[in-house]
């Protein structure tokens, strides 16, 4: 759990982070959104202490961060850059190990373990491990980055707009593999994006931040539903991307149950209502995350409603 | 030319490889030293950008400073030989280590040291694993330059007794033997692209073992050095001579002569011992005993403000008392050869126009070309003076190079040059030197020069070496110096015969 107590920062005379009192929860997909300059990422950046509140308190699970030093700190919290900055002078293997190495972890254990968990971002070890990262594209790049962070199973993961500089087809994919990925190791992460949208898709919770001031923390649904104020529904308004999730959580839907066998294409929750259109123009009915059937009925009794 | 060339390399095979060997661990040990400091410093300073700005100032301006008067300014301090040539290539070195390690350190992209920084990287681990690899090109290419550097500028060691490549260079000037010339130069070429080449091998090892080759390296080095140190008889006597054949010869006699009186007295003789400047300081400050000098070169060089007589005795006198009273040094007798100016011409015109003195050559000056130095050509001392005070009027003179000078003179192509009166090449191109009758020139006697406490503690070396007084002639010397430098005979042995030959051992 991180706590933010009563945060102030300032930057030469100017508050760019105005009395922040915050709680993320553990094993929370905690997304800090706002437009730039609205110091989301300097928020981020002080809970592993790259940068120092002027004023206030952030405790991780009740402990005071102040109190320990940096190193055992960052020790324990992951950290993907928005520019990736995968070390060039390392190999995609070194670079994906290197938290390891640092904290001592034998050779052989360490590729064991970068092996299994470049393997899982869909980047085989046999292919990706010996090269440079010169020679990976954007999105593979950032896999690894990702893989580096998580590698030492970091309680917390801090990710400042890590998909920003990325075309929209790898934007995605590294979307969904973050979610997979949080979904099975379910760690708290704190992810700083400009983008509502990626905002939405992604968090479990959300806090909606405009010049230094939060505006909303809820979750997804709730921001766009009920937005606290004028300048979050202004923020929203464009970004209504209903998700599948959101049809589900409205009651529709019919739960598998045992005795039914179903033949119908597999779609995630987390996807969009469009996503889901689409497939049922041909389709009498999908199932989703395995668990519920939505059929054609059931999308256009929603459509009616919200 | 490549004929000399190959000649000198047959003959002097072994002191080729002694220069490689000096020069390779000058160099190395100064490249290593020189990185121990810079690289530390530069990780130490890469944090304090103000710092690090002003040590490269300071380390500019060291670059800047002429590395002979480096030297010279440290030999107060630090005496001759391979000691302050090592000091003075480490100033030299350090500077662009220095640079290329900061600005490799410090234009590291921002965004990865954040990264490291985040991971919670220790200090050491960020360095070596992060820091130190990415900043390793430029780091290697400071090296690189710094080796360049090192392997040319250590050719002035030779000027300071520090031995090396230079050794050849500078004697390759001084006699204008250009296949010596070429040989130091052409080896100082090969090794620095071989030190370049080595050092491009050493950048593609890891971190570790590049650290435990310089490591070994360092021991190895520190190891030769100690033990040399250690080894070295500390000579009871170091008799230093200036870089030549001719000093050579002297002090060769001068040990032989020692030692024939004094059974079991140690001593050492250091040759080719630099120029004139380098070897006064070093026999003041006692790093050199005794050497031989020029009473000319006492009087013009060594002595400030002194007038030179024209007369031998007076000249040799006047140089005495004035070393006595200024450095406390002791000028025993000379010997009898004039190392001095002079016009030469060939052996057959000087038999068919019977001539014997500058004098002689005024008459019929007006038929001959002459060919002179540029520096002789020009000088208000020399040519220019010397043509008023005799009234030379040549057909034609010409300013040449001081190479050419004697093959023209022997081809015909010039009938009168400049000579010095010992040069070997009389001999080898079968000229003569005119002599100085109207005694223009300074007088150019060669005397040992020796400390005034070596003396009281060993007071027969006075004896031992005035032997020698009034003894050996231009045309011994001009032998003896053909011998060793044209025939590249060992000096010692044309020095043993000499002596034995005019039974001047006991």
């Amino acid at each position: 759990m991180i706590v933010f107590e009563d945060v102030v920062k300032m930057y030469q005379n100017k508050q760019v982070v105005n009395h922040l009192n915050l709680t993320i929860a553990s094993g929370e997909f905690f997304v800090l959104v706002g437009p730039s300059g609205s110091g989301k990422t300097t928020i981020l950046k002080m809970i592993n202490r790259l940068t120092q509140q002027t004023h206030g308190k952030i405790l991780i699970d009740n402990k005071d961060i102040a109190s320990a030093s940096t190193v055992v700190l960052r020790q324990h919290i992951g950290y993907v850059l928005q520019n990736i900055a995968l070390f060039p002078n390392l190999t995609i293997s070194q670079n994906a190990g290197i938290l390891l190495e640092a904290n001592g972890v034998k050779r052989e254990k360490r590729q064991q373990l970068v092996k299994a968990l470049l393997h899982k971002v869909g980047m085989p070890y046999e292919q990706y491990g010996s090269r440079m990262p010169s020679e990976l594209s954007g999105g593979e790049q950032q896999r690894v980055g990702i893989v580096r962070a998580l590698i030492t199973k970091p309680e917390i993961i801090l990710m400042d707009e890590p998909f920003s500089a990325l075309d929209p087809l790898s934007r995605k994919q590294l979307q969904d593999l973050i979610l997979s990925l949080y979904e099975e190791f379910k760690p708290t992460i704190v992810f700083v994006t400009h983008d509502m949208q990626e905002a939405l898709r992604l968090g479990s919770k959300i806090g909606v931040l405009v010049n230094g001031e939060l505006q909303q923390v809820g979750k997804p649904q709730t921001i766009i539903n009920q937005p606290a104020n004028a300048l979050v529904s202004s923020l929203f308004n464009n970004q209504r991307i209903t998700l599948i999730k959101d049809l589900l959580e409205a009651g529709l839907g019919q739960k598998i149950t045992a005795d039914m066998s179903i033949e119908a294409p597999h779609l995630k929750s987390t996807q969009t209502l469009q996503e889901l259109a689409a497939e049922l123009y041909s389709q009498d009915s999908v199932i989703i995350d395995q668990q519920y059937i939505i059929n054609q009925r059931h999308l256009l009794m929603y459509i009616s409603k919200y | 030319m490549l004929n000399d060339l190959l000649h000198f390399v047959m003959t002097h095979a072994n002191d080729i490889i002694v220069a490689l060997e000096e020069h390779i661990l000058l160099s190395l040990a100064a490249i290593l030293i020189a990185a121990v400091i810079a690289i530390p410093l530069a990780i130490t300073l890469m944090n304090y950008r103000r710092a690090g700005e002003v040590v490269l100032q300071i380390a500019g301006i060291i670059q800047t400073i002429p590395s002979l008067a480096v030297l010279g300014v440290l030999i107060p301090f630090v005496g001759i030989g391979t000691f302050p040539a090592i000091i003075a290539l480490v100033l030299y070195a350090i500077m662009p280590i220095f640079q290329n390690t900061y600005a490799g350190l410090t234009q590291i992209d921002a965004n990865l040291l954040e990264a490291a920084e985040a991971f919670g990287f220790s200090k050491y681990f960020k360095l070596f694993k992060i820091q130190l690899p990415l900043a390793m090109p430029l780091i290697l290419s400071g090296l690189r330059i710094a080796t360049v550097m090192i392997i040319g500028t250590a050719t002035l060691a030779a000027l300071i007794g520090g031995g090396g490549l230079g050794s050849f260079i500078m004697i390759g000037i001084q006699t204008n033997d250009n296949a010596q010339l070429l040989l130091g130069a052409i080896l100082s070429a090969v090794l620095a692209l071989a030190f370049s080449w080595l050092i491009k091998i050493i950048g593609k090892l890891s971190l570790k073992k590049m650290g435990i080759l310089v490591g070994v390296a360092i021991i190895l080095l520190g190891g030769y050095f100690t033990g040399k140190a250690l080894t070295q008889p500390k000579g009871r006597i170091a008799i230093a001579g200036k870089l030549g054949g001719e000093p050579e010869i002297l002090i060769n006699m001068y040990k032989e002569l020692i030692e024939s009186d004094n059974a079991g007295l140690d001593v050492q003789l250091k040759p080719d011992f630099g120029g004139t400047t380098f070897i006064y300081k070093a026999i003041k400050s006692g790093d050199v005993d005794i050497y031989p000098e020029f009473t000319g070169t006492v009087l013009q060089n060594l002595i400030k403000g002194q007038t030179v007589s024209h007369q031998p005795e007076q000249a040799y006198l006047d140089a005495r008392a004035a070393l006595h009273e200024q450095a406390d040094l002791e000028y025993l007798a000379p010997m009898r050869y004039q190392n001095t100016y002079a016009l030469a011409v060939r052996q057959s015109d000087a038999k068919k126009y019977h001539l014997k003195t500058t004098s002689d050559l005024t008459k019929m000056s007006s038929q001959l070309t002459a060919g002179f130095d540029h520096d002789f050509y020009e000088l208000k001392d020399s040519y220019p003076g010397m043509k008023k005070a005799y009234g030379l009027q040549f057909k034609d003179v010409k300013s040449m190079s001081s190479s050419l000078r004697y093959n023209a003179l022997a081809n015909g192509q010039i009938d009168v040059t400049d000579a010095y009166t010992t040069d070997p090449q009389l001999k080898a191109d079968k000229l003569v030197t005119l002599v100085d009758d109207k005694k223009y020139f300074p007088p150019f006697q060669g005397a040992p020069l020796v400390r005034g406490d070596i003396l009281k503690k060993y007071p027969s070396v006075k004896k031992s070496l005035e032997r020698l007084n009034n003894k050996i002639t231009n045309q011994d010397m001009i032998n003896m110096n053909y011998q060793v430098t044209v025939q590249h005979k060992a000096a010692d042995k044309v020095a043993h015969l000499y002596l034995k030959k005019h039974n001047l051992l006991k």
